[in-house]
């Protein structure tokens, strides 16, 4: 376990390194940020020196990546050119509503699809399969500006049961979790259903049955256990995805998330900014792809990590 | 089979009430549902306390560091100048009481006695040479406030409440630049002691409202000070500035009770807002003018017959009544009908695509000519006035082909590079409401908005307005200004922007600023 561990540590840090080459010399290319921060003024060449100096611009490209590098073994992220804030502290302050935010999609996309997904595998052709199916095709379809704008309308406006936006206490949490959610939910549902018609076939189910165990045990703890597998490994990546994709959820519920900005950052080239932010995503990806690896062990014993089996 | 189909219906019949049900969406296609709604004013809970939206957030309050509109918009209720600008576009006494011009290059200020800032620091002379000094200094020079301020040479204490502000170079336009912005006073003590990083997040000033709370990109409040010295004037006791950037969240929070004041309401959501019966709209007209730019280095408009054409070809009356529902107003100069330096004798181009035709057969441009128009892509309703703009230039011969291209690429490197095609939408709005500040930046040779136009006349007469502090005489120049840049077709100018504003019916006594800077002396709750 542990050499396993560490063998991925060691892939992290090769990750991170191409991440930092690739976003680093990508946003050089969206132009200057020095004559963005003048806007309408009319800076003296002098003033364009001063200021491209300080933010180390008028170093050759690859001068500036080892500095970037070296401050980012300290954890030093950068100031953003906009706020002249440190951006590690900017980053962790939308740590919290983009973790909150994720996790409430995650939720309401698996109190949705789990049990619909088992039990349209188990009723397969009867109406709550094909209300499944049907149900599905809906989530995948649906903008999901449209769904938010449609659910602050309907529960926020009209029946005034919700918050409309911004980011106050659970209440105001529930809402952008659906819009989030919601649409999610369309592809873990058939992801499920899926997997569970495979396992339900298998040898060790109907053995199970024939020893007498009661059904809805068969279903949860041999069948539903075993068709975890391929939608642990989506539910990772799609919440690595939620952490930093909900950008256009988080536009429409004022949601002080990561996306947001970065985005924000982007159109006014505030590189440090832009940087840290992709680089932690790319962090957070890692941890959790890692998370979601070490968890198969636990769903199956028989996957050990590092070891072959035969 | 048969069931699949049953539940089908189903679905798609329960989407269709869905949809029904929420009246009052926020498309474009959408203004025919003007039921008003009458639903209990919920703001009223929230008593002399105002909610007040803003699209953006400035991320640092120092003036000398910012350009911003959203700065202002809040920063006008904590930081004051030694001159102040009403709602009314009047200037007035701010934090000095007179002043006088010794001379054409020198002022002196007698400032006001008994003014505190929020750290009860005292506001004196020394404060009002620190505040230039740093302006104008390097800490200024990195920053984009220090080219308005170019004409200040220093400030001199010549008393305990005087100082004498020495020019370098007449500037008419100076007491109202010094009534924002950049030249606003700042605390010497405060900045000294909490360092410049700490003043960005928390500032201070001498303002009706003191900062109480920040947090970025989400909201700002602002409480009254109670020391301040004109505090008979503000009854409000805080105001909170929410960052919603997405308008039609902002309409749902307006109409919801939870926002007292949006800016920036679209002409789309007009109808929405209004069918509410505890929100009024109020609209004023803004510094901000919209046009269509030439490229004058680039055939054929290069010639200015075939400008002129595109300028008869285009019907702009038509363009604000139908897509701005009327909230827009035609202008003749590219500047708004509020700014000094405004030609009210000069008509806008009449609509007229027979002169049009004309004047392209006199230039020999052939027809089915194709021109590149360069738009932003944020902007949706600037994208419907381009389509109706190729429209019309389509029916004199002209081809138009629209390129919707990313904002900042735009602004800050297609146009100074004249990448921008044929012609590019522009806009500009400048706070001090001066023409001297856009026609410089845009027809002034070498400018960084100006690629390529240049004219001899036209330099002589940017300079002659900047020579003298005369309001008459410079009056007189920019009229004549504004008749040259006519004939020259150096664009279309489309229209100046009238800003909308959902306001809830409980606050009395509010006045919308021209320039989006918000004013709360003798602002009540019901």
């Amino acid at each position: 376990m542990l050499s396993y561990i560490l063998r991925r540590l060691s892939h992290t840090v090769l990750v991170i390194i191409a991440v930092s080459l690739i976003i680093f010399f990508a946003i050089r290319l969206t132009g200057d940020p020095v004559s963005i921060m003048f806007g309408a003024g009319e800076p003296s060449q002098q003033a364009v020196e001063e200021l491209t100096a300080k933010l180390g611009l008028d170093k050759p490209v690859w001068e500036q990546y080892i500095i970037f590098m070296k401050d980012l073994v300290t954890l030093d992220f950068g100031t953003s050119y906009r706020s002249n804030s440190p951006v590690l502290g900017m980053l962790l302050e939308r740590a919290w509503p983009t973790i909150a935010l994720a996790l409430g999609g995650m939720a309401v996309a698996l109190l949705i699809a789990v049990p619909l997904g088992i039990l349209s595998a188990i009723y397969k052709g009867k109406s709550i399969d094909v209300f499944s199916r049907i149900f599905s095709l809906l989530g995948i379809s649906f903008p999901n500006f449209w769904l938010a704008f449609m659910l602050i309308l309907i529960f926020a406006v009209q029946l005034k049961w919700l918050p409309v936006s911004g980011f106050d206490g659970f209440s105001s949490l529930i809402l952008p979790s659906i819009a989030l959610g919601l649409i999610l939910s369309g592809i873990l549902v058939r992801l499920i259903r899926t997997s569970m018609l495979e396992v339900l076939k298998m040898q060790y189910v109907t053995t199970a049955r024939a020893k007498g165990i009661r059904e809805w045990l068969v279903i949860i703890r041999h069948a539903f256990r075993n068709a975890l597998l391929p939608t642990v490994t989506f539910v990772g990546l799609q919440f690595g995805g939620l952490l930093g994709g909900a950008v256009i959820v988080e536009q429409v519920f004022s949601w002080p998330g990561i996306g947001r900005l970065i985005v924000d950052s982007i159109n006014q080239r505030d590189y440090p900014v832009v940087q840290g932010g992709v680089i932690l995503l790319a962090l957070i990806m890692i941890l959790v792809n890692l998370i979601v690896d070490l968890c198969y062990s636990l769903i199956n014993p028989k996957i050990r990590t590092g070891r072959g089996d035969n | 089979m048969k069931k699949q189909k049953w539940i089908a219906l189903l679905l798609v019949c329960m989407m269709i009430i869905l949809s029904a049900c929420s009246g009052g969406t926020s498309t474009k296609d959408d203004n025919k549902n003007s039921s008003k709604s009458s639903g209990e004013n919920s703001a009223v809970k929230r008593g002399n306390e105002l909610v007040i939206r803003v699209a953006g957030d400035p991320q640092n309050w120092d003036p000398i560091d910012t350009f911003l509109l959203s700065w202002s918009t809040v920063a006008t209720s904590v930081f004051e100048g030694l001159v102040s600008r009403s709602l009314d576009l009047e200037i007035q006494p701010g934090l000095a009481e007179s002043w006088e011009y010794k001379d054409e290059k020198t002022i002196v200020f007698q400032l006001r006695q008994g003014v505190t800032f929020h750290n009860g620091e005292p506001f004196n002379a020394e404060a009002v040479k620190f505040t230039f000094d740093r302006l104008l200094g390097d800490e200024g020079q990195k920053g984009p406030q220090y080219s308005n301020y170019t004409s200040i040479d220093n400030v001199e204490v010549t008393g305990e409440y005087e100082v004498t502000m020495h020019l370098n170079s007449i500037d008419p336009v100076l007491l109202t630049k010094l009534s924002g912005y950049g030249a606003v006073i700042v605390p010497p003590k405060y900045i000294q002691e909490q360092g410049a990083e700490n003043f960005d997040m928390k500032p201070v000033g001498t303002g009706p409202f003191k900062m109480t709370d920040y947090q970025r990109d989400k909201q700002v409040v602002i409480e009254r000070y109670e020391d301040y010295w004109n505090k008979d004037a503000i009854k409000l006791d805080k105001v909170t500035f929410k960052v919603i950037p997405e308008t039609a969240t902002a309409l749902a929070e307006l109409q919801t009770g939870n926002i007292d004041i949006m800016t920036r309401l679209e002409v789309s959501q007009a109808a929405t807002a209004e069918g509410t019966d505890f929100i009024e709209l109020m609209d004023v007209s803004t510094p901000t003018a919209y046009s269509i730019r030439f490229d004058t280095a680039q055939e054929p408009v290069d010639d200015v017959r075939v400008r002129q054409a595109i300028n008869y070809a285009i019907d702009k009356e038509t363009i604000v009544k139908e897509i701005l529902a009327g909230y827009g107003n035609l202008i003749s100069s590219f500047q708004s009908n509020l700014s000094f330096g405004y030609n009210k004798d000069l008509e806008p181009y009449p609509y007229d695509p027979e002169k049009a035709k004309k004047l392209l057969a006199e230039a020999n441009i052939p027809e089915g000519t194709t021109l590149e128009f360069f738009i932003p892509g944020t902007d949706g309703t600037f994208k419907e006035i381009a389509q109706a703009v190729a429209f019309y230039l389509e029916e004199v011969g002209l081809k138009v082909s629209i390129n919707s291209v990313e904002n900042t690429t735009f602004q800050s490197e297609l146009i100074p590079q004249g990448k921008a095609g044929h012609m590019y939408k522009n806009g500009w709005g400048g706070w001090t409401l001066d023409f001297d500040n856009t026609a410089y930046l845009m027809y002034h040779e070498g400018e960084f908005w100006n690629p390529s136009f240049k004219n001899e006349k036209v330099e002589q007469l940017l300079a002659a307005e900047r020579a003298t502090i005369d309001n008459d005489e410079r009056q007189k120049v920019f009229k004549e200004l504004t008749e040259v840049l006519y004939e020259e077709a150096t664009e279309v100018n489309l229209y100046s922007e009238v800003e909308i504003y959902g306001v809830n019916k409980r606050i009395k006594g509010f006045q919308p600023p021209h320039d989006g800077r918000f004013r709360f002396e003798g602002v009540t709750v019901e």
